[in-house]
Formats: C-alpha cells, sequence, structure tokens
C-alpha cells in the first residue's frame, strides 16, 4: 500500500467509440465468487493513433514515500510497545539504559545493511525478523531507526524501503523514479509505451482474470498493431509486451496451463499493481471509450474502494508524521 | 531527493543516480570482475547522464566510497588468488563476527561455515577437503546436521559466492576474502597467512622452502616478472616454483580471448 504515481496524464484520444460495445462480467476478485459466463472485452473503437503523452507528475519525495510505508508497520508495533511498556511497569524489569545517538545511528547501518542482502539474495525483508535480527532490544527506538534507514537507502542507492504488504508485514526495496528520469522518459519515446500497457493492463482489469494473447492481439491490431510487423512508433510490438513489459515486472506473461496447443497470458506484474492504481486505469478507460467510468460498475467499484484506501493511509501517515518529534 | 540528511554523515561526496544505480547493481550481483565493472559505470551513465563523460573508475569510486565511509561500507578492490583479476565489491566493514551471514544461514550452517574457515586457514594449500570438513559435522552447533545435509549446505556457500570448490576441495572464494578479511585476521591471528608483498590476507600462494614466507600467485607473477633468475625476498635463496601467468587486462583485449583460454596455475605449491 505504498503511493502511486499520480496521474500519468494521458492526451486525449481520437477515438470513434460512439458504437462501442463495451461487455463487463461480475469479474473474479481475489475471494470472489466465480465468474458469469460472459467474457468481458474492451470496446472496439475505430481508431486510435497515439499521441505523445503529457509529462507526468513529479513522483512524491523519497521520505514521504517511505513515510508512508514505514508509520503503518511501526503503528503496529506503537501498540505494542505500549502493551509492553505497561507491562515492564508492572513487573519493574531492569530498565535498558537508552542508546546513545551513535549507537542509534550504528543500527540504521546495521539495519541498512540486512536490508540490502536480503534483497540482494532474493529473501523477504519481513518486519518481525528485522526487529529479531537487527533492532533487537532496541525496539522502543524501531521508528526512527527504520526512518533512518529509510533516509539513507534513498539518498545513498536511490532505493526506497517500502511496506508491500501489510498483511504479511513485508518490507520491498523499491528502485525511485527520480522526477529527471521521469522528465527524460517523456521527452524520449518511452512515453507512448505507457498507452500500449495501459491498454494491456485495462483490459486484464476488466476481464478480472489474466487476458489471452490473442485478446490481447485481437484489440492492438484494431489500433494497427500486429505481431509480425514492425510499427513506427514501437517498432517490435509483441517483444515490447511479451519481454521488455515483463522485464520491467509491468506484466507477468505466462502459460496458460492444460492448454494444447500452447497458449499464453497476460497478467498485471508486481511493478503495475505498485505504480499504477485502479482509479487510473478507469480514467484511461473513460478518456478512451468516451463513457463515464461507471460504464463498468464491478470495476469502478473497485477503484473507489482502493482510492478510500490510500487516502485513509495517506490520512493516517500525516497524522502520524505530524505528530512524531524529529530524530 | 530530500537536501538535509540528518544521519550523522558529515563529509558527504556527490551523489547523483549515476551513483546510486551503481551501488544498486553492484549490490545486485555481489562480486563482479573489474571488466564487468567499467561496463556498469558506463551503463549508469548512459541511463542517468549520457552528457557527461565517464569519471575514471578509480576516482568515480573514490568519490562513492568517501560518502560510504560512514555507513561503514565501502566498494572495495580485490585480486582473485589463483589467477590475479581485479575484482570489486560493495562489502560491510563493520560487522566483526562471521553472523554478516546470519540472516541467511541458520545457527548449524554458520558453525558449518566456521569449521571449514578454520580448516581452510589452517591448510598449507588453502584448501579444505569435502572429506575432512564432513567429518565435523558432529561437532556443530544447534540443530543435528547429518553429512549429506552439510554437502548441501556447502553447495549453498558456494552458490552465495562464500566458497569456491575445486575438485571435491574447498576454499573461500574471493569475494568472502574481500568481506572477512578483517574478521578472519582478528579471530585467527595465529593461523593466518599473510602475503609478503602486498601483506593481505593470504590463503593460497606460494611459499619458499628455506624460510616459509608466502607470496600470492599474482604477487609473485609481479615480482618476478623480469626476473631471468627468481629469488625470494627474503632469504634469497632460488625461488623454487614456476612463475605463474596472471591475468592480463591489455593482453585479453588485444587477443580478444576470454580468460578460460588462459592458463592459470593450480595454486597448490609449496
Amino acid at each position: 500500500v505504498g503511493k502511486k504515481v499520480k496521474d500519468l496524464g494521458y492526451s486525449r484520444f481520437a477515438a470513434e467509440a460512439s458504437h462501442a460495445e463495451v461487455c463487463i462480467s461480475p469479474g473474479v476478485p481475489m475471494e470472489g465468487p466465480p465468474p458469469a459466463s460472459q467474457a468481458a472485452t474492451l470496446g472496439e473503437p475505430q481508431s486510435l493513433p497515439f499521441s505523445p503523452m503529457d509529462a507526468p507528475q513529479a513522483s512524491p519525495s523519497p521520505q514521504a514515500l517511505s513515510d508512508e510505508g514505514d508509520m503503518r508497520a511501526l503503528l503496529l508495533e506503537e501498540e505494542e510497545d505500549c502493551a509492553c511498556q505497561a507491562q515492564s511497569a508492572a513487573q519493574a524489569q531492569p530498565g535498558l539504559a537508552p542508546p546513545t545517538p551513535a549507537q542509534l545511528v550504528q543500527k540504521a547501518h546495521e539495519l541498512m545493511w540486512y536490508v540490502l542482502v536480503k534483497d540482494q539474495r532474493k529473501m523477504v525483508i519481513w518486519f518481525p525478523d528485522i526487529v529479531k535480527d537487527v533492532i533487537g532490544s532496541y525496539k522502543k527506538w524501531c521508528r526512527s531507526i527504520l526512518k533512518r534507514t529509510s533516509i539513507i537507502l534513498a539518498r545513498v542507492f536511490g532505493l526506497h524501503l517500502r511496506l508491500t504488504n501489510l498483511h504479511t508485514m513485508e518490507f520491498s526495496l523499491v528502485k525511485a523514479l527520480e522526477p529527471e528520469e521521469l522528465d527524460r522518459m517523456a521527452l524520449s519515446n518511452h512515453m507512448p509505451m505507457t498507452g500500449l500497457l495501459l491498454m494491456i493492463l485495462s483490459l486484464i482489469y476488466v476481464k478480472g482474470r489474466g487476458a489471452r494473447e490473442s485478446a490481447v492481439w485481437n484489440v492492438l491490431r484494431i489500433l494497427g498493431l500486429r505481431p509480425w510487423r514492425k510499427h513506427s512508433t514501437f517498432a517490435d510490438v509483441r517483444k515490447v509486451i511479451t519481454e521488455e513489459f515483463v522485464q520491467q515486472n509491468y506484466l507477468k506473461y505466462q502459460r496458460v496451463p492444460y492448454v494444447e496447443p500452447p497458449e499464453y497470458e497476460f497478467f498485471w506484474g508486481p511493478r503495475a499493481c505498485r505504480e499504477i492504481t485502479k482509479m487510473q486505469i478507469m480514467e484511461f478507460l473513460s478518456r478512451v471509450f468516451k463513457k463515464d467510468p461507471q460504464a463498468w460498475p464491478s470495476r469502478y467499484r473497485e477503484a473507489l474502494q482502493e482510492a478510500r484506501a490510500l487516502r485513509e493511509a495517506e490520512t493516517i501517515a500525516h497524522a502520524f508524521r505530524s505528530s512524531i518529534s524529529e530524530d | 531527493v530530500p537536501s538535509s540528511m540528518q544521519c550523522g554523515t558529515r563529509r558527504m561526496g556527490v551523489m547523483t543516480d549515476v551513483h546510486r544505480r551503481f551501488l544498486q547493481l553492484l549490490m545486485t550481483h555481489g562480486v563482479l570482475e573489474e571488466q564487468a565493472v567499467k561496463r556498469l559505470q558506463k551503463h549508469c551513465y548512459k541511463v542517468h547522464d549520457c552528457n557527461a563523460t565517464v569519471e575514471k573508475l578509480e576516482d568515480f569510486i573514490n568519490n562513492i566510497n568517501s560518502v560510504l565511509e560512514s555507513l561503514c561500507i565501502e566498494v572495495k578492490k580485490g585480486v582473485t588468488e589463483d589467477d590475479g583479476r581485479p575484482i570489486y565489491a560493495l562489502v560491510n566493514l563493520a560487522t566483526t563476527s562471521v553472523s554478516k551471514m546470519a540472516s541467511d544461514f541458520a545457527e548449524n550452517e554458520l558453525d558449518l561455515f566456521r569449521k571449514a574457515l578454520e580448516l581452510i586457514i589452517d591448510s598449507e594449500s588453502g584448501f579444505a577437503s569435502s572429506t575432512n570438513i564432513l567429518n565435523l559435522v558432529d561437532q556443530l552447533k544447534g540443530k543435528k546436521m547429518r553429512k549429506k545435509e552439510a554437502e548441501q549446505v556447502l553447495q549453498k556457500f558456494v552458490q552465495n559466492k562464500w566458497l569456491i570448490e575445486k575438485e571435491g576441495e574447498f576454499t573461500l572464494h574471493s569475494r568472502a576474502i574481500l568481506e572477512m578479511e578483517q574478521y578472519i585476521r582478528a579471530t585467527y591471528p595465529d593461523s593466518v597467512k599473510m602475503c609478503n608483498i602486498c601483506h593481505s590476507l593470504l590463503i593460497q600462494g606460494q611459499s619458499c622452502e628455506t624460510c616459509g614466507i608466502r607470496m600470492h600467485l599474482p604477487c609473485v607473477a609481479k615480482y618476478f616478472r623480469s626476473s631471468s633468475e627468481p629469488r625470494c625476498p627474503h632469504c634469497n635463496d632460488c625461488w623454487p616454483h614456476e612463475i605463474p601467468e596472471i591475468f592480463n587486462p591489455e593482453k585479453e583485449r588485444e587477443a580478444g580471448t576470454s580468460s578460460s583460454n588462459k592458463k592459470s596455475l593450480r595454486s597448490r605449491q609449496h
């Protein structure tokens, strides 16, 4: 539940979608009921030239990003701590001498290395492990240690230590996309790729499950993109969507099990889940097809839910940030 | 990017996205040979600052290290002991015990590594045989480990670049030497071997049969480079071993050959 890249900023597509039909299935939320028999397809706009994208807004400052992730975890820890302290007061445990600032700094460095090694080995960075292996008896100062480590990682390595899964309390090291890089991407030919990517992500989202490669090409064909033909902007489209987007973790490209001859399907990749909100997809869809997002009611509902959750998280983080003292 | 850093670092060099990406990728790879590091550096410039001139690698790394100093980590340069290839790794200087690896391995696995390390340091050749290591399985701290399991753990060490295996024998990976040199020198002051030329930790090398001083193979190659009659720098006796051929980046670039074509001597000469 980290902050998302706000408003990638698409220009309008010249879509002749007035007669486009959009069928929606109830969809398959993670733990929801099985899908209805209707298949979901995106509409069929006649022509959609890709125009250059607007430059997106700068991503929020690394400090804010890591803070938000930290806060959630630390809020949980905070509750535990209060309970512990109440207990220890009652039991009159021998008091620990508070660590010196230098010791806290050293702990932050230890945590930094710990996180880097875990990430290097592709091991899960689990919050309880952090507390057990690194923080140890400095539990009360966990918040400030974590904050300091986040700052160092952002400043020196350009990495964000972010809570990526609140339920399992997993952290990840996420590469920071500096504003300069976004600008550079916008100026180069990379931005049109965003439209292509969003098209596929939207298709997957509306379907509520993986999108078969054949379905994806059905849509792309209408845009004049074909797997065997090189395109003036996208060059080898098939390579872009099955290799580049996959390598960048925006898409997952997997073989459909038990199907002969082999077929493949696309899913959202972890990076797409992190960086792109459902509301952005709804905005994209409504722009492309000139329809109100409520034309996809269940999807719109999901997007609203996600947006609400994000706002809540932001409120908590904001309240927390303004209540804690400086390190 | 936050403009003020309040983490106790006073002397900060200039960190740009070029340096950050370099560190990210170096960390991902663990340890890299110099040629790969140069390519990595060029890549980082290309991605983040394609108009700038690529700084000389040594200066580039020194600049980064000035920033890393207060964090007790360093981009350290070393040389492979068997064929003298320059390598680089991001190492942690602060931790002074094998618990550096603690986040990856269980207690009995760490202890197995410690036992292997001791055998390697005590050995003449710098290698410990698989058999000898496995015979110590009963003495390990923590959960009881069977020999079969221990074999797999040793392979895990090889995969994680802590050990190298050659024909059923194990020695330290150059990355482990880079990272653990201080720890090893502090923990085994009596049994640790040092190179007479470069004065760093020596695991594999050649030794003088008369006075017992030791030298790394790359150090031998460099020291006796233009000698027709190699003599021990300490006691002046004839140097009894074959002078090894060592990695030469110039020669390799010209010849266009890979390192596997080069003859690298087995380093079990003493």
